[in-house]
């Protein structure tokens, strides 16, 4: 919403048509003979033969999954094997001008990418860059295996090392590009610009253009490719993906060398089907693909079909999109016309389509087609073709011999170390900076009017006299998050941040006032409300490199992020054997106020998938410590604030939160009041409720009560609740959430395992109530109220003398409520 | 002006006392002499009876508390009248007592003397505790109370703990590694095909006691009987005379075979003494000790002074010490053991025609008194006709005494009884 764009009534009510320019449907036209200007005859040849190695590899991997054999080698293969036999033409020609400084991304058939981006790249790479490059993955362990005995050029060397780094990944090997972590649907080299397929259909529709943001933002060369199938463009993190690539803001707002369009390609693979839905005909209306480019922006995203079953029509397609990349026009949509030959995967009974329709394509075989335009033009003779197919034959026994021998290519030893997997799940490093260089900003930070104002703020919630700070004098919670964002924003000239309001509203909440005035458009902007992909770019920002904030305004929207935050932000670190890092912050807001689908803790869920770290600060020492950490890191922090505190002040760490910097360990809990005769652990804002709890209990029946503050939920350090245990044998755990499957469930139950001989009683979790979220008037019934921690300690763990309990935590109460599911 | 009702100092030794039942609730209406409520020190049980007329104002202590001497237990007085005044101790919250339903048996450890340790709730919503029903008296204790338990050696299978659902909480064994005593549940168990009850003091008291005597002393039974006419004669003279109206003073046959007892211990100080191990303690005096069956359990008081009394007057004594006793009103000092010097226990009005006593320790000796039976026997000049007898069962402690001198003096009574001549003109 920025300022210097005013709307005008009078231009957007006059009457007036939107003109649809054409989009071109297979185009291309030239002739062998003319293309021989742009190709030498080795040029043509290393098409063909980049085409067969696929269709080889592929026609192995089938054979293997349908037979369990390839030419006298036996093998079982129980994982997934989705191929694209047909598709090669689409592949080779995709990656045909691409080098390792373009990235591509793909799906869960991108076999025939990987392999045709990987040959490009070998194609392009010195010999000596090539070596070093192979020698520096992983100790060099796979080149090791294709080196033994090998005896030719390196660029050769080079294709078994993809060949067969590419197979182990399939099978699972310790040598395969991602340690066998990523498998089949997930199998990448990044040192060939090859970043993650993915196996979620679209996923890499928006986690793409975050990777193009990284390039754009961060001034790296090269383009991206996003290659995602023709049906996933019914995903709703593709369009997300592609709006989110298409905002105007790129061209209006973004200043000097960062105006201008995205180098990005969302390359759909126009197979026809997803899985066995016919998306032209049947499960889409397009028709034609294409046509989805013209309603997104008024270049139609340089929309084009474009016919994939010839190789050079799509290279010729990519130089001319390529093109419009580098004058900053992007991006483009293509739709690359091909066709699977193959089923989805080897358990396809093709029920969906006829074998008249598989016969007419195969008689275009793109390989028999393309092979006979050579020899018939005169550039190569059929013996060459022949020689190409029995060679590549031979190197494929060859790979296929190697990857499925246990001594050559074992797999991780889990026996041996069977936490290998769980090290490999966070990376855990402390960078200050993800980039070198000088941070781009617009003013120094300490002429910064918000860094000012809080300059004169009190950052203790008492004063001298011990009266508390009038609001408008306390430095808040908010400024505590703001101080530890801008800080980093200052250091590391990597970071970025967006998500909804973030620019010029300052966020929702307050937390980015004064942002605006430091940082430049492509350091802070405002997203599309696209939940999925704030999440999903800031994934592939983070992936490739680069460190960034998300904001999420709402937890209740982390559904729209569901994939993203589920599916792709903690599993790259491991699926990649960790190759990539992910130093992405999520920032999510818990609601109050505003109903049931605007005041939902969510953190559990978070909590709930391996490979986040989950972060839920109550204090504005721990909110600055914790931001400072997480954005110190390299993981991925759901960082959870809610917005029933964002204006508190400090009222633990004395003498107030600390000017200068500091870091507070991600994972520890914090006893933010000593007390002998029971524990309360709280999640989140329930700490301020667990205090007057803890008051009431001390005033009325003499009891003591230790509060331990969570902090985090992943990763958590139980020491200091046992701790405290050993010494009171009571705990109440307590947080705003639902209390059915709330994460403090799983903590009562680790905290009975760990302690069961110092309880004196079962844990009780007190949380909200299995409802929507009622109005702010009627939110005393729904969230925990000190009254209920006294009523469960009642009625739970200890009575106490003359208490009369208004909620009902009794046995009898506790299985009616299951039982109805409420 | 409201009465209180205190709890009396029964004997030097007595601190505190254990109200066993209350017969009354909060409400009651109630007069002079009514029962309240029974209590039990750790060596007998009483029954407390209401010091004025006038409404159960209030009740400071439960069933199962344990309530110091001269406490006040209750109020009794008008309605509306204030009660606040009489409760013992500081300004706690108020509570409402358990019902009278709730039986609790035991000792509570709690030292503090509040009343109302229980949870009243007015909502609807019950702790555990209250929730709880008889039937469900599965031991219930925290981990940490078990790991406490096992630690010291304790054995917590009946102690109430004081968490919800009576839940073993490690304050409770904490309490009872303090004060060595806890609040003891019954297990009673109602599919079982017996029940199990706690033993009450008394019983405990008579347990130790006969354990203790049969373990500790070297005692056999001397059986003899004795021709009872003379003592008949007299039981039927003195019917008559009590239907004459020329005497109040009803005599029964124990109280005669008592005051042949006394008789011949006049002549056996030895059989009239305690035998204490280095010492034997033979008294000048004759404190006899008579055996009572209440409701409670076995009693013992004792008679002191015995050998100056008067027939009449040792029948008076001996049915006023016995009345106490099953009223619960027996001065304490009286059922020690040690305040006797001599037993008599008589099973003969049940019909029992020979058994063997077991001794009072440190006594050194009881008689048992058995039925009466008619046996033929020769009345002189070959006629034979039949006499009654009535039975008597000395025991003796053989490390104080040898046979022949407990056979003489078994002999003694049977020619005090076969001469009974009470040396009195009773009518």
């Amino acid at each position: 919403m920025p300022k210097i764009h005013n709307i005008i009534p009078a231009e957007v009510r006059k009457p007036q048509f939107i003109e649809f320019g054409k989009i071109p449907v297979n185009q291309y036209s030239r002739t062998i003979e003319e293309e021989k200007q742009n190709y030498s005859s080795a040029d043509f040849v290393r098409i063909y033969r980049d085409m067969v190695i696929i269709r080889e590899f592929e026609t192995m991997l089938n054979l293997i999954k349908t037979t369990n054999e390839y030419r006298g080698i036996s093998y079982n293969h129980p994982g997934p094997a989705h191929l694209s036999i047909g598709q090669e033409a689409s592949a080779v020609g995709m990656a045909y001008h691409l080098d390792t400084d373009d990235f591509i991304f793909g799906s869960h058939r991108s076999h025939g990418e990987i392999i045709a981006k990987g040959l490009s790249a070998i194609h392009k790479l010195d010999e000596e860059t090539s070596y070093s490059l192979m020698k520096n993955y992983f100790g060099g362990n796979a080149l090791k295996v294709v080196e033994k005995g090998f005896q030719g050029e390196i660029r050769d060397l080079a294709v078994h090392f993809l060949l067969y780094g590419a197979l182990a990944e399939i099978f699972a090997r310790e040598n395969g590009f991602n340690k066998g972590l990523g498998g089949s649907m997930h199998a990448f080299f990044t040192p060939f610009g090859i970043y993650p397929n993915n196996a979620i259909v679209g996923g890499s529709g928006d986690i793409s253009v975050g990777a193009a943001l990284y390039k754009k933002i961060n001034r790296k060369p090269g383009i991206v490719v996003c290659n995602i199938g023709d049906a996933s463009s019914a995903c709703g993190p593709v369009w997300e993906g592609i709006c989110f690539a298409t905002m105007d803001q790129y061209r209006t707002l973004w200043e000097g060398e960062y105006q201008g369009g995205l180098p990005l390609i969302f390359n759909f693979m126009n197979n026809l089907y997803g899985m066995g839905g016919q998306t032209m005909g049947e499960t889409m209306g397009f028709g034609i693909l294409a046509r989805l480019g013209a309603g997104v922006n008024p270049e139609m995203m340089h929309a084009e079909r474009v016919d994939g079953y010839n190789p050079l029509a799509v290279i010729d397609a990519f130089r001319r999109k390529i093109q419009i990349l580098r004058e900053k026009k992007g991006p483009v949509l293509l739709d690359t016309l091909t066709y699977r030959i193959s089923g989805h995967s080897p358990s396809d009974a093709s029920s969906y389509r006829t074998k008249e329709e598989i016969d007419l394509w195969q008689k275009e075989d793109s390989i028999i087609t393309y092979g006979s335009l050579l020899v018939s033009s005169g550039i190569t003779t059929q013996d060459v073709l022949d020689e190409i197919r029995e060679d590549t034959s031979a190197l494929m026994t060859h790979i296929l011999e190697l990857a499925v021998d246990d001594d050559i290519s074992p797999r991780l030893d889990l026996d041996r170390d069977p936490d290998l997997i769980g090290r490999m799940m966070f990376s855990g490093e402390s960078r200050d900076r993800m980039e070198e260089g000088k941070p781009e900003t617009l003013i120094p930070l300490d002429e910064n009017p918000r860094v000012k104002s809080i300059r004169n703020k009190e950052r203790y919630y008492l004063d001298k006299d011990g009266k508390p700070v009038s609001k408008a004098k306390l430095f808040q919670l908010r400024d505590a998050i703001f101080e530890a964002i801008i800080d980093r924003f200052y250091k590391d000239p990597s970071l970025v941040a967006w998500g909804e309001e973030n620019r010029d509203w300052g966020g929702a909440f307050a937390v980015y006032r004064g942002l605006t005035e430091a940082l430049p458009y492509h350091r802070l902007f405002n997203s599309p409300i696209s939940e999925g992909a704030i999440v999903g770019t800031a994934i592939g920002y983070g992936m490739c490199g680069g460190r960034v904030i998300a904001e999420i305004m709402y937890c209740d929207f982390l559904g729209r992020s569901g994939d993203e935050v589920f599916n792709q932000l903690p599993k790259w670190q491991a699926m990649s054997g960790n190759i990539l890092k992910m130093p992405v912050v999520i920032r999510v807001s818990v609601g109050s106020k505003y109903g049931a689908q605007h005041s939902q803790d969510w953190s559990s869920l978070t909590a709930h998938i391996p490979g986040l770290k989950v972060i839920f600060p109550a204090t504005p020492y721990d909110a600055r410590g914790l931001m400072n950490s997480a954005l110190q890191g390299t993981d991925p922090v759901v960082f959870f604030e809610s917005q029933g505190i964002y204006d508190i002040g400090e009222m633990f760490h004395r003498p107030g939160v600390p000017e200068e910097y500091y870091e507070i360990p991600i994972g520890e809990p914090d006893i933010k009041r000593t007390g002998s005769d029971i524990s309360i652990l709280t999640i989140g804002a329930t700490l301020y409720t667990a205090i007057k709890a803890a008051d009431i209990l001390s005033e009325k029946f003499g009891l003591s009560a230790e509060i331990i503050d969570a902090r985090t939920l992943v990763p958590f350090n139980y020491t200091p609740v046992i701790e405290s245990l050993k010494k009171t044998g009571k705990i109440v755990l307590a947080s705003d959430a639902s209390s059915r499957g709330s994460f403090l469930k799983d903590m009562a139950q680790t905290i009975t395992e760990l302690a069961f001989d110092y309880l004196d009683a079962p844990p009780v979790v007190v949380g909200s109530r299995n409802w929507i979220t009622p109005a702010f008037e009627m939110e005393e019934y729904f969230f925990p109220q000190p009254g209920w921690i006294i009523d469960a300690i009642h009625q739970k763990i200890m009575p106490l003398e003359g208490h009369n309990p208004q909620y009902d935590f009794s046995d009898e109460k506790t299985i009616a409520l299951n039982r109805d599911g409420i | 002006m409201a009465t209180p009702v205190t709890m009396p100092k029964l004997g030097q030794s007595v601190e505190t006392c254990i109200i066993t039942r209350w017969f009354k609730s909060t409400g009651d209406k109630v007069s002079t002499g009514d029962i309240l409520f029974s209590y039990e020190t750790d060596k007998a049980a009483f029954d407390m009876e209401s010091p004025a007329d006038g409404i159960l104002l209030d009740i400071f202590f439960n069933e199962g508390d344990e309530v110091p001497v001269l406490a006040n237990v209750a109020v009794i007085g008008e309605k509306g009248e204030e009660t606040g005044s009489f409760r013992p101790g500081s300004s706690r919250p108020e509570d409402s007592p358990r019902t009278g339903t709730q039986t609790r048996t035991g000792i509570q450890a709690d030292a503090d003397i509040q009343p109302g340790a229980g949870i009243q709730a007015n909502t609807g919503i019950q702790a555990g505790t209250v929730s709880q029903t008889a039937a469900d008296t599965r031991l219930r204790i925290s981990p940490r109370a078990r790991r406490l338990a096992l630690e010291k050696g304790l054995d917590y299978s009946r102690l109430r703990g004081s968490g919800p659902n009576s839940r073993i909480m490690v304050s409770d064994i904490e309490k009872l590694l303090l004060t060595g005593t806890g609040d003891i549940i019954p297990d009673h168990t109602e599919d079982k095909e017996y029940t199990d009850e706690a033993v009450s003091n008394v019983r405990k008291l008579i347990a130790k006691a006969m354990y203790n005597s049969l373990q500790n002393s070297a005692q056999l039974t001397h059986h003899m009987s004795a021709d009872a006419r003379k003592l008949l004669a007299e039981r039927k003279r003195n019917k008559e005379a009590i239907a004459s109206g020329s005497t109040t003073v009803e005599l029964t046959l124990n109280d005669m075979v008592c005051w042949c007892v006394v008789q011949a211990l006049k002549k056996f100080p030895e059989m009239n003494s305690h035998f204490l191990g280095e010492t034997i303690r033979k008294f000048k005096r004759i404190h006899l000790g008579m055996a009572v069956d209440t409701k409670r359990g076995l009693m013992v008081p004792s008679v002191r002074n015995a050998e100056s009394l008067k027939l009449t007057d040792l029948a008076q004594k001996l049915k006023s010490v016995a009345e106490a006793c099953r009223k619960g009103n027996i001065n304490p000092e009286l059922i020690l053991s040690t305040s006797a010097s001599f037993t008599v226990s008589n099973l003969g009005s049940y019909g029992v025609e020979m058994f063997t006593p077991v001794l009072n320790l440190p006594q050194v000796a009881i008689l048992g008194v058995c039925s009466i039976i008619n046996r033929p026997a020769d009345l002189g000049n070959n006629i034979f006709g039949f006499i009654p007898y009535i039975g008597l069962s000395l025991t003796y402690d053989h490390r104080a005494v040898d046979g022949g001198p407990a056979t003489l003096f078994l002999k003694e009574i049977r020619k005090q009884i076969e001469n009974f001549n009470p040396g009195q003109e009773i009518y």
